[in-house]
C-alpha cells in the first residue's frame, strides 16, 4: 500500500517528446500537484477505522460465522410458485420480449424508439435505426426516462386543493367553473411547452375555440425563441428551420451546443458524424469551428475553438456576416465596426472556409438575442445556405415556444386579469426568472388547472391537478420534422389513475373519449388526407403504429425567400469593473430540470466537469485565481443589485479549463422540487452523508438569475459579482477516479509510456493513414501461454475516437440494461460509482493558451491475456472461448484483487447493496441479468445476454449469426454510431474490417494484456501542426 | 475388564451408527439439491395420464420451450381446449350414461373434484361453459418444482432446438402420477451433459455445448 517503493529515483513514466501532447485529467494533474502514475493503489480508508482483531475476537466471530452458515443450510429451499395466464395473450409468451415502436418524449425532438417489453413491463428504450429524425440514436436523457415510468411520486389521482380527489368530481367541479368563465366571457391561457403533436394541438385549439377570449401560450424553457422570431424578419414565417448538419462541408457553431442540448442533439450528432466518416469509400471530414464562452460538448469536439466573452458574439458575427458578404461580392451590411474581438486573420479564415464551401457551410447560433440570429441568417443567406444546409420547406416543429407571449402573459397575470390558467408540460414557477412573483400572481387567477404527473413548483399552487400519463402509457403522435409524422403507443397499462391530457380537454369540450379513439380520428382527418402513397386508412394507421413513423406530405408553405431585415450589431454593455458575466446553461442530463427526479441522470459524470449529482459555478483557473477561489469553495453570485432586482445564489466553485476569464457559468435544472427523495438514495451506514444540500435538495435553482424582458429570455450575458464565502463543499467529481496509470516500477522495461489516446490532424492522415499512431508494440517475451484458440466466434469492438462526441448516452443505456446500481452522492465522492462505462475525457494543453479535449469511453478490454484473471484466487473471471472476459457472480467472494490489477480500472465492487429508494422502480430491472449483491465485482460483459440470446435464437431459427445481430446497449443507443461490435473471426464483419484500419491502436499496449477492445485515432481538421497530437512513428 | 466393556460398547454402537448411516447416505445432500422435490400441486394433474396414456406432446401444453427461456406452465385457457368438453374420467361418463338408460332419463353432467378447480379458477359453470356472473377468475399458483438459483439463465431454446428430449433432464415424467424433480439440477450434472454431449452428439448428430461461465451465468 501506498506510493510505490523508490518514487524518488525512478524514471518519469510519461515522457513528451517534442512534438507530443501532454494529456491531463485534472489541474491538479497538470501542475504536477498529483501524478497519477504515483497514486496509491488501494485506496485509503476515508475515516479513522482502525481496527485490530484479538484472538478472542477472530474466534467470536469465526463460531457466530460457522453457527451462521450451519443454521442457513438447515433451512428449507422456499416454496415457488408458478403462475401462468388464465388466457393466454396469443402475442406473449412469458420470458420472451416483445418490441414496440414508440416515439421519445423526453424533450420535444421527438426521436424515434423501439421500447423493450418483458412480460408486460417496458424495461429498456433503443433507438428506431429506420427513423427520419433520429436514425437510432436515443441520448442518455431519452434512456432514462423509462424510470419515470415507475415512479411511486407520480400522482395518482387528480386533485382538487391539494387534496385527492374522484375523477368525476374533479370534472364536474371543472366543468361548472369553465361554465361561469365561458359565460362571463373571461379570459383563459393555455400555457404549454412546445407540442409537436397535431392532435394535441388541434385538441388544444378545440377546448379554446368555445371561449371568448382564449390564448395558446407556447414557451420553451430552454429557449430558440430568437431562431423563430429571426425568421419571422427574414423570411416572413415564424419558423425553426431544419438543420441539416449530414450536408454541411463547414460548420460554425457560435454559443449552440448542438451536439449536446440544443434542440434536437440526437439529430443533429447523427448528421454530423455522417459529415465526418473515414476510411471508407465516402470518406469525408467536415470543418467545424465553435466559438463559445464555456467548455461544452460541442466546443470540445469542435476543430477550432474561440474562446469569447458572450457580449463579444455580436461583434465577431458581424465581422463574419461583413467578409462573407465582401466574399460574395455584395456590400457589407455594415458602415463602421468596431475592430474584431479576435485576431482579424482568424475571422477572414473562417469567412473563407464558409465561402469556399457555400451552399454546403452552416452557421448556428445558440443565442436568445434577435439581432444574432438575424445577422445569422443574413450569413446564411449570403452563403446559399437556405436549400442546401437550412431546410425551410420542412421546417422543424422541434421549438415553438415564444418568449414574447410568455412575457405578455407574465404582465397579465400580474395585473390579474386572467380568469382561467391550464398548465401542461412546464413549470414556470421554477423555470423562470421571477418564479417566485408568479408563485403570487397565481393566487390571483380564480381558476388554475395543472396537467404536471408531479406536485412541483407550479402545480402545488394550482387549484386542481390532474395528472397526464407517462408517455409510455399513452396513445399520441409527433410532428418532431414537417412531414414525419410520429407515433406513440402505450406499452404498459397506466399505472394509477391518471387520463390523458387530451382525455381531459375531451371531457370538458362535452366529448369524452378515449385518447386511442381521439388519435385515430385526428389522423383519419388529419394526417391520411397527407399521404404519399394511395392505401386504405387501415393499412396506413397500422404501418404507422409498427413503424412508429409514417413520411407524408410537408404541409408547410415552399418557397420562403430571405428579405434582407436591418441588421444591426447587438449592442454590447461594457463590463463594470469587478463583475463576470453569467452564463446559465443546460447540463446534457438535466436540460431544464426534466431529468431532476430521475437517479440515474443525476449520477451521471457530466462529460465535462465530470461533476455528479450538484451543480456548481464553473471558473476558469485564472478567474478563480484572481478571486482566491478552489475547487469546492462555495461561492456567492450576485447579479443586479442597485437600483434593479436583485438575487443571489451560493454555489460551489468547478474550475473548468477552457472557459473565457470573464465568465462564470452555471447549470440550470437543479433544487427542483421533489428532488428531496433523494435524501435516501444510497446506502446507509454510519459514515454515509447525504446526497442532499443542506436545503434538502439536489443542487440549487439558477433560473432566477436569468432574465425575461424585450421578448426574450436572456440566459447569458448578465454582469454578477462572485464573492467567496469561506464555506466548502466538496464536489463529487468523477475526474481524477480510476486513472489508467502504469506505475514507473510496473513499466515495461525499455518502453516509455505512450499517451492513452491517439490523436492526428486531417492532412497527416491523408498523407499516412496510420499518423498519429505511437507504433504496435510487438511483445518479445510472453508471460502466458498462448493457449486460446477462439475456434467459433470472436468478439471484439472498436469504438472511433473521431466518431465519439462524449453525449454519455451509452453510460446511461449500460446502466439500465445491466442494472447498474445509483449509489448516491456520498459514495460517489469515495471513488465508489458503479457505471461498467466511463467516458475519461483528457485534456491537452495547446500552443495558443487554449485546450483540446479528446473524449475516450473506458469499459472492460476483455484482455486475452487478463490481469485480472490470473490473480482471482477462486476462478470467478475466466476467459470464455469466445473471448469474453467472464465474471461469474456467484462464484465471487469480493477479494477485490482483479480490480486492482486491472490496468484500465473498469472493475467495480458492491461495497453495498445497494437499494432504491423507490422500490416501484425494481420493475425496470432486467429480468435477464442478476442484480448482484453486496461483496462481489461486477464489470462489462460485453452485453453476453444479448449475445447468448441472439445465438439461441439463431439455433432455433437453424440460421447462422449474422453480423449486427448482436448490439451492445451502448452501441445500440450511440447518437453518432461511434462503437462497432461483433465477430473479428469473421473476415466480412465490420468490427473486423476496422481492425485492420490503419487508425486502430490499443489503449495501453505495452502491457501485452491484448485487449479486445480498440480505438480509431481521433482526427482533427486542422493544419498539420496545430495541435494534432504526435505527428511522426516511433 | 470395564474398560474392554466400555470398548466394545462404543465399537459396536459405532457400527451400528455406520450401518444405519449407510442405508440413509443417498439422502444426505448438500444444500440447494432437491432432487426427489414431489410437492402436492393445487389441482392433482396427472402426467401419466396426459402425457402417458392419452399421448399429449409435452409441448403441447408446454409450448414456450420452443421459442423461449421458460417452457411455461399452461393457461388454464389451454386446458380448456379439451376440458370445454371433457369434464370428468370416461369411465364415470359411460357409467352414467348406462344408468341412465337403464332408469330412463337424461345423463347427469359429472365433473371431477379436480376440474371443478380449474372451472373455479375461470368462473365458468361446467354446463355450458359459461361466465358466473359476480365471480372473479382466479389464477392457479402451480408449485415450481424444477428450480434453478436466480444466477443461472437456463434456456430451453437450444436445448429443444438440438434434440434434447424432455426426459433427459425431467426423467419420465409420462409416468408420474405427481411430478417429482428427477436429477439434481447441479452445475456438475449439467456440466457433465455438456462435456458428454460433445462427445457423443445429441440423438445421431453432433452438437456443440460450450461449458463458458457465460452459457448460464450473467
Amino acid at each position: 500500500m501506498g506510493t510505490p517503493a523508490g518514487a524518488g529515483d525512478r524514471m518519469d513514466p510519461v515522457m513528451p517528446k517534442h512534438d507530443e501532447k501532454h494529456y491531463w485529467k485534472s489541474l491538479e494533474e497538470r501542475d504536477g500537484a498529483i501524478d497519477p502514475a504515483a497514486l496509491p493503489e488501494f485506496l485509503a480508508v476515508p475515516s479513522g477505522a482502525d481496527w485490530r482483531t484479538t484472538r478472542r475476537g477472530f474466534l467470536v466471530a469465526a463460531g457466530f460465522g460457522l453457527a451462521g452458515t450451519a443454521l442457513s443450510s438447515c433451512s428449507r429451499a422456499p416454496v415457488e410458485r408458478a403462475i401462468p395466464f388464465l388466457l393466454q395473450p396469443e402475442a406473449v409468451t412469458p420470458g420472451r420480449a416483445s418490441f414496440y415502436a414508440s416515439t421519445c418524449a423526453g424533450c420535444s425532438a421527438g426521436c424515434g424508439l423501439i421500447v423493450k417489453s418483458r412480460d408486460g413491463r417496458p424495461i429498456k428504450l433503443e433507438g428506431n435505426p429506420d427513423h427520419p429524425v433520429s436514425r437510432g440514436g436515443l441520448c442518455a436523457v431519452g434512456q432514462a426516462s423509462i424510470l419515470g415510468l415507475y415512479d411511486s411520486q407520480r400522482l395518482d389521482a387528480p386533485t382538487r386543493e391539494g387534496r385527492r380527489t374522484s375523477w368525476d368530481e374533479a370534472d364536474r367541479a371543472i366543468l361548472s367553473s369553465l361554465a361561469e368563465i365561458r359565460q362571463q366571457r373571461r379570459p383563459v391561457r393555455f400555457l404549454t411547452s412546445t407540442i409537436t403533436s397535431p392532435t394535441t394541438r388541434a385538441t388544444i385549439d378545440a377546448f379554446l375555440a368555445s371561449f371568448a377570449d382564449a390564448r395558446h401560450v407556447t414557451y420553451d424553457s430552454l429557449s430558440a425563441s430568437a431562431v423563430l422570431d429571426a425568421h419571422e424578419r427574414t423570411h416572413g414565417a415564424r419558423l425553426l428551420p431544419r438543420y441539416r448538419f449530414d450536408r454541411a462541408e463547414v460548420i460554425v457553431g457560435v454559443d449552440a451546443d448542438f451536439l449536446g442540448t440544443w434542440i434536437s442533439p440526437v439529430e443533429y450528432t447523427a448528421g454530423y458524424r455522417s459529415g465526418r466518416t473515414l476510411g471508407d469509400a465516402l470518406a469525408r471530414m467536415s470543418f467545424h469551428a465553435q466559438i463559445e464562452s464555456r467548455m461544452s460538448l460541442t466546443g470540445a469536439k469542435a476543430d477550432l475553438r474561440v474562446v469569447l466573452a458572450p457580449a463579444q458574439y455580436g461583434l465577431l458575427m458581424a465581422h463574419l456576416a461583413d467578409r462573407v458578404a465582401r466574399l460574395a461580392g455584395a456590400n457589407s451590411p455594415f458602415e463602421l465596426l468596431a475592430a474584431p474581438p479576435v485576431a482579424p486573420a482568424l475571422v477572414d479564415t473562417l469567412a473563407e472556409r464558409l465561402w469556399h464551401a457555400r451552399e454546403k457551410s452552416l452557421v448556428v447560433c445558440g443565442s436568445n438575442e434577435v439581432g444574432l440570429q438575424v445577422l445569422c441568417n443574413a450569413i446564411n443567406h449570403t452563403l446559399g445556405a437556405y436549400g442546401g444546409t437550412i431546410d425551410l420547406d420542412r421546417p422543424s416543429f422541434q421549438q415553438q415556444g415564444s418568449d414574447r407571449q410568455i412575457e405578455e402573459l407574465l404582465g397579465d397575470l400580474s395585473k390579474g386579469s386572467v380568469a382561467a390558467l391550464l398548465v401542461a408540460g412546464v413549470n414556470p414557477v421554477y423555470e423562470l426568472p421571477g418564479g417566485e412573483a408568479l408563485a403570487q400572481h397565481l393566487k390571483k387567477v380564480p381558476l388554475v388547472i395543472s396537467f404536471s404527473s408531479h406536485l412541483d413548483e407550479t402545480s402545488s399552487l394550482a387549484r386542481f391537478v390532474c395528472p397526464d400519463r407517462h408517455y409510455l402509457e399513452s396513445w399520441a403522435d409527433a410532428e418532431p420534422v414537417a412531414g414525419a409524422l410520429c407515433v406513440t403507443q402505450p406499452v404498459i397499462g397506466p399505472i394509477g389513475g391518471t387520463r390523458q391530457l387530451i382525455e381531459s380537454l375531451a371531457a370538458w369540450s362535452g366529448a369524452p373519449k378515449p385518447a386511442y379513439e381521439l388519435l385515430r380520428e385526428s389522423w383519419m382527418t388529419r394526417v391520411y388526407p397527407r399521404r404519399l402513397a394511395d392505401q386504405p386508412f387501415e393499412a396506413f394507421w397500422d404501418r404507422a403504429v409498427h413503424d412508429g413513423f409514417v413520411e407524408v406530405a410537408a404541409n408547410a408553405p415552399a418557397g420562403r425567400t430571405f428579405a434582407a431585415a436591418a441588421a444591426s450589431v447587438p449592442a454590447a454593455a461594457p463590463a463594470a469593473a469587478g463583475t463576470l458575466a453569467l452564463v446559465l446553461y443546460p447540463k446534457v442530463a438535466m436540460l431544464d430540470g426534466r431529468g431532476a427526479l430521475n437517479p440515474w441522470l443525476h449520477e451521471l459524470p457530466d462529460p465535462i466537469t465530470k461533476t455528479t449529482w450538484d451543480n456548481y459555478a464553473c471558473l476558469s483557473p485564472a478567474a478563480a485565481s484572481a478571486l482566491h477561489v478552489a475547487e469546492g469553495d462555495i461561492v456567492r453570485i450576485e447579479v443586479g443589485g442597485g437600483s434593479g432586482p436583485s438575487s443571489a445564489i451560493e454555489l460551489p466553485a468547478c474550475l473548468q479549463p477552457g472557459q473565457h476569464d470573464g465568465v462564470v457559468a452555471v447549470a440550470l435544472g437543479y433544487g427542483r422540487m421533489g428532488t428531496e427523495r433523494f435524501a435516501k438514495v444510497g446506502p446507509r451506514w454510519l459514515e454515509a452523508r447525504p446526497t442532499v444540500g443542506d436545503d434538502g435538495r439536489v443542487g440549487k435553482n439558477a433560473a432566477p438569475l436569468a432574465s425575461l424582458s424585450d421578448g426574450a429570455l436572456r440566459y447569458s450575458g448578465a454582469p454578477v459579482r462572485v464573492v467567496k464565502t469561506g464555506r466548502r463543499r466538496d464536489l463529487a467529481v468523477t475526474q481524477s477516479h480510476h486513472y489508467i496509470a502504469v506505475p514507473a516500477h510496473l513499466a515495461p522495461a525499455g518502453g516509455a509510456r505512450r499517451p492513452i489516446v491517439q490523436e492526428t490532424t486531417l492532412p497527416a492522415y491523408v498523407k499516412d493513414p496510420a499518423a498519429g499512431s505511437h507504433g504496435h508494440h510487438e511483445a518479445k517475451e510472453d508471460l502466458w501461454p498462448s493457449d486460446h484458440s477462439y475456434p467459433g466466434r470472436r468478439w471484439k469492438m472498436v469504438i472511433d475516437l473521431t466518431a465519439c462526441t462524449g453525449c454519455s448516452a451509452c453510460v446511461i443505456a449500460c446502466q439500465v440494461e445491466n442494472n447498474v446500481p445509483v449509489v448516491g452522492r456520498d459514495e460517489v465522492r469515495r471513488h465508489r460509482e458503479m457505471h461498467w462505462m466511463r467516458i475519461d475525457r483528457y485534456y491537452a494543453d495547446r500552443a495558443d493558451g487554449g485546450v483540446d479535449v479528446i473524449q475516450q469511453p473506458m469499459l472492460c478490454q476483455h484482455c486475452e491475456n487478463a490481469s485480472c484473471e490470473t490473480v482471482c484466487p477462486v476462478l470467478a473471471t475466466v476467459h470464455s472461448e469466445e473471448g469474453l472476459n467472464q465474471q461469474v457472480y456467484n462464484r465471487c467472494v469480493g477479494t477485490r484483487y482483479c480490480a486492482n490489477n486491472c490496468p484500465y480500472k473498469v472493475r467495480r465492487f458492491n461495497w453495498f447493496d445497494y437499494p432504491r429508494e423507490d422500490r416501484l422502480q425494481h420493475l425496470v430491472l432486467n429480468p435477464d441479468v442478476v442484480v448482484r449483491s453486496r461483496g462481489v465485482m461486477e464489470k462489462c460483459s460485453m452485453c453476453v445476454q444479448r449475445i447468448q440470446d441472439a445465438k439461441v435464437e439463431a439455433k432455433r431459427q437453424g440460421l447462422p449469426l449474422s453480423d449486427g445481430a448482436v448490439q451492445t446497449a451502448c452501441q445500440q443507443s450511440c447518437p453518432a454510431k461511434a462503437i462497432t461490435f461483433g465477430d473479428a473471426n469473421d473476415p466480412e464483419s465490420r468490427v473486423a474490417r476496422l481492425l485492420k484500419d490503419p487508425r486502430h491502436f490499443r489503449v495501453l499496449e505495452e502491457l501485452n494484456v491484448k485487449p479486445s477492445v480498440g480505438y480509431l485515432t481521433l482526427i482533427r481538421n486542422r493544419a498539420e501542426g496545430e495541435g494534432g497530437g504526435a505527428t511522426g512513428h516511433e | 475388564m470395564n474398560g474392554r466393556i466400555v470398548t466394545i460398547v462404543l465399537l459396536v454402537g459405532t457400527a451400528l451408527a455406520g450401518t444405519l448411516l449407510a442405508t440413509r447416505i443417498g439422502a444426505v445432500r448438500i444444500p440447494g439439491n432437491h432432487q426427489g422435490y414431489e410437492p402436492a400441486q393445487p389441482i392433482a394433474f396427472s402426467h401419466r395420464l396426459h402425457a402417458g396414456e392419452l399421448q399429449v406432446q409435452c409441448l403441447y401444453c408446454h409450448s414456450g420451450a420452443e421459442k423461449s427461456r421458460h417452457a411455461g406452465i399452461p393457461a388454464a385457457g389451454t386446458c380448456m381446449n379439451c376440458h370445454r368438453v371433457v369434464t370428468t374420467a370416461f369411465g364415470a361418463v359411460r357409467a352414467e350414461d348406462d344408468l341412465a338408460k337403464k332408469e330412463n332419463r337424461k345423463p347427469n353432467l359429472l365433473v371431477s373434484t379436480e376440474l371443478r378447480k380449474l372451472y373455479d379458477a375461470l368462473a365458468v359453470s361446467p354446463a355450458g361453459m359459461l361466465p358466473i356472473a359476480g365471480r372473479e377468475p382466479v389464477p392457479i399458483a402451480w408449485t415450481k418444482i424444477h428450480n434453478v438459483p436466480d444466477f443461472v439463465y437456463f434456456d430451453h431454446r437450444g436445448h429443444v432446438a438440438s434434440g434434447v428430449t424432455c426426459q433427459q433432464c425431467h426423467g419420465p415424467v409420462e409416468t408420474m402420477e405427481r411430478v417429482r424433480q428427477m436429477e439434481t439440477l447441479s452445475m456438475g450434472w449439467c456440466v457433465n451433459c455438456h462435456r458428454q454431449v460433445n462427445q457423443i452428439g445429441v440423438a445421431g448428430k453432433t452438437v456443440y455445448a460450450s461449458i463458458d461461465c457465460v452459457t448460464c451465468h450473467y
